[in-house]
């Protein structure tokens, strides 16, 4: 089986040894930023690995709160009508509304997508 | 014996073919998030007459945009 390489990432933290392993692509995040409109030129160095982490952040805080709409509902499944809630709760999601809005059925994934999560004790 | 490193966890296939399908959505909310900061960010740059986006810029604009709690643990990244 292939294994990682030294300089993967995966194994020495990143590229300075203190940014840890990215989760994320850098170049695909650089790539998305390029995307993101018409007055985006450059792009220094650390603004992928920022967002990178920033990422992850967001990804733990739209999962909790949309565990807690899924904890309301006495259910122990994430659906994507509980990403919806969330969404919706949320003033600093407003960006999302669009995407999760029931007139678009496909914008979170079909409506057979459900996530089997464990109950995790946050205390 | 002790048993191989990989051995102990689930094959890599497996955890791709289980990735795949919440990925969809995942991608799709990431990527309205990095295009909503970086747009932002952007603006910010044009208005300072600057070319490039830095980090600085993104933590200004996600503390204005309500993600202040992010700033703190992304400081270390700069």
């Amino acid at each position: 089986m292939r294994q990682a390489g030294a300089y993967s990432g995966l194994l020495c933290g990143g590229v300075s040894g203190r940014t840890g392993p990215h989760s994320l692509p850098l170049a695909r995040i650089k790539k998305i930023m390029k995307n993101s409109g018409e007055g985006v030129k450059m792009i220094s160095g650390e603004a992928p690995i920022i967002f990178s982490k920033a990422c992850d952040l967001f990804i733990e805080e739209l999962t909790r709160r949309s565990w807690i709409m899924a904890i309301q509902g006495k259910r122990r499944t994430l659906h994507k009508e509980d990403l919806a809630s969330a969404v919706i709760a949320t003033d600093i999601f407003d960006f999302l509304i669009t995407l999760v809005s029931n007139s678009d059925s496909h914008a979170v994934g079909g409506a057979t997508n459900v996530m089997e999560v464990e109950t995790i004790d946050y205390s | 014996m002790l048993p191989q490193e990989q051995d102990r966890f689930l094959p890599i296939v497996n955890v791709s073919h289980i990735m795949k399908k919440v990925m969809p959505a995942n991608a799709k909310i990431l990527k309205y998030f990095i295009n909503f900061i970086t747009g932002e960010a952007s603006n910010k740059c044009q208005r300072e007459k600057r070319k490039t986006i830095n980090g600085d810029d993104l933590l200004w604009v996600m503390t204005t945009l309500g993600f202040e709690d992010y700033v703190e643990p992304l400081k270390g990244y700069l």
